[in-house]
């Protein structure tokens, strides 16, 4: 319930800032930083029906391909999920450079899916910085993120992590 | 007997949900999902969903805009009298309402001239929330399928043409932009009469496609529709020709094109909801 509300606010406010920000104006991908949370601490079976939806979400308004962004969130949560099994994720750092790297692939993901692999290997200087600046301000927003999520479990007495059994 | 929580299933049941997701995404883009379709439908409550805090945010957007500006403004006179701050505030907040008003009654007045223009039936849209992602190059208007808005409809704006719809709910439809990858528009340049594809690119410019190196075109030339592709008319201004590269090998010529509608600036847009009589009496017959 508090993913399925945070993915409601955060697409509002991505498709709604976005407008009044000065054109080209950057913001951040907090539906993504969702994602990573439910892979790095979320380990249960609904989890990844989670990711699913919030990237189906996503692709009710965005892109024009239906699937795309449920493929990236979904395999976002995959990598996530498998790097919290194998490295010790309860470092800050952790956190913001797997949304950081996260976003990176999914902004080539889309535009190589969307477009064909060629348009990646066409993307020149100015278009490339964007990609990269943009990865850099999701990963710099999602301490925050990440602390108003951990609130909000606390709030509804939801356990921080999940662990597998 | 062997505990069912020690089974390869359930000690991988994460990895094995998403995976299997995965591959229903997977599906979903290979297959090429419609509107209609039963995956699609889900998508189209999404959309309801979120409509009714879009449309009155996008509303309170300018006002809210103002609002932030005009306090930064009037810091150092509310240090001066705090009366006088709130006065000027008030009338300031007036005044930019009354600007605000101005501007959507001469831009609903221009775009009043391109309805009776172009002389198709159009509906009028606001343009309520971007993309979410920023990647693709879509909006959302405030119309939908119960305006008669359908999937594949052209959308121009006082400029000129601005793109495609691309999905419709019935209170909300998104619009693909002209410089979004995926858009594709047939058009030719006005003097020449050199027929090509208007498209987007990744890097948010738009190119023309498929003109041949032979053909004559100038830059600064304008770029029409051909009214070939079943959504246009013939003749709606794109943009007009901002480059052109005959450099390197290949049969075609790399056209940039200057969209003529401001595409990072639309507030109101017309979507054609009618064919065009040509076409519609080529379709008949």
């Amino acid at each position: 319930m508090l993913f399925a509300v945070a993915t409601v606010v955060a697409l509002w406010l991505q498709t709604e800032v976005r407008l009044w920000l000065p054109a080209g104006a950057l913001f951040p991908d907090l539906v993504l930083i969702l994602a990573v949370d439910l892979g790095l601490k979320q380990h249960n079976a609904l989890a990844p029906v989670l990711a699913f939806a919030m990237g189906y979400a996503t692709d009710a308004l965005s892109g024009t391909h239906l699937g795309l962004n449920a493929f990236m969130m979904t395999l976002i949560f995959l990598l996530s999920y498998e790097l919290s099994r194998h490295v010790w994720v309860t470092g800050r750092i952790i956190g913001p450079l797997t949304v950081g790297f996260a976003d990176l692939l999914r902004a080539l993901g889309v535009i190589a899916i969307g477009g064909g692999i060629a348009t990646v290997s066409h993307l020149k200087g100015p278009a490339l910085r964007l990609v990269i600046i943009q990865a850099l301000i999701t990963a710099a927003v999602s301490p925050a993120v990440f602390l108003l999520l951990d609130a909000g479990k606390r709030a509804l007495r939801l356990p921080l992590r999940v662990a597998a059994e | 007997m062997q505990d069912p929580k020690d089974t390869f299933l359930w000690r991988n049941r994460v990895a094995l949900a998403g995976g299997v997701l995965l591959l229903l995404a997977a599906h979903m883009l290979s297959s090429g999902v419609r509107q209609g379709d039963t995956l699609a439908r889900p998508q189209g409550l999404v959309s309801e969903a979120l409509r009714p805090f879009q449309a009155a945010s996008s509303r309170m957007g300018h006002s809210a805009g103002d609002l932030f500006h005009h306090y930064f403004m009037l810091a150092s006179v509310a240090r001066e009298n705090q009366h006088l701050k709130e006065e000027v505030g008030q009338l300031n907040q007036r005044q930019a309402r009354m600007v605000e008003l101005e501007l959507e009654n001469h831009r609903l007045a221009e775009l009043l001239d391109l309805k009776e223009a172009i002389d198709l039936k159009v509906v009028a849209a606001d343009v309520i929330a971007s993309d979410a992602t920023g990647i693709a190059r879509t909006m959302v208007l405030s119309q939908g399928s119960g305006s008669g808005l359908l999937p594949g409809m052209g959308v121009i704006a006082t400029g000129g043409v601005v793109g495609k719809l691309i999905s419709s709910s019935p209170t909300a439809s998104r619009l693909m932009l002209l410089n979004d990858h995926n858009c594709a528009i047939d058009a030719f340049v006005q003097r020449s009469r050199s027929r090509g594809i208007v498209s987007g690119v990744a890097d948010d410019g738009v190119i023309m496609k498929y003109v041949e190196r032979t053909e004559d075109i100038k830059v600064g030339d304008p770029v029409v529709t051909s009214g070939l592709d079943g959504v246009f008319p013939r003749g709606l201004l794109i943009g007009s020709v901002f480059a052109i590269e005959r450099k390197g090998p290949g049969l075609f010529l790399n056209i940039s094109i200057k969209p003529a509608a401001d595409l990072r600036k639309l507030e109101q847009v017309l979507v054609i909801v009618q064919t065009p009589p040509h076409l519609a009496d080529s379709g008949a017959s």
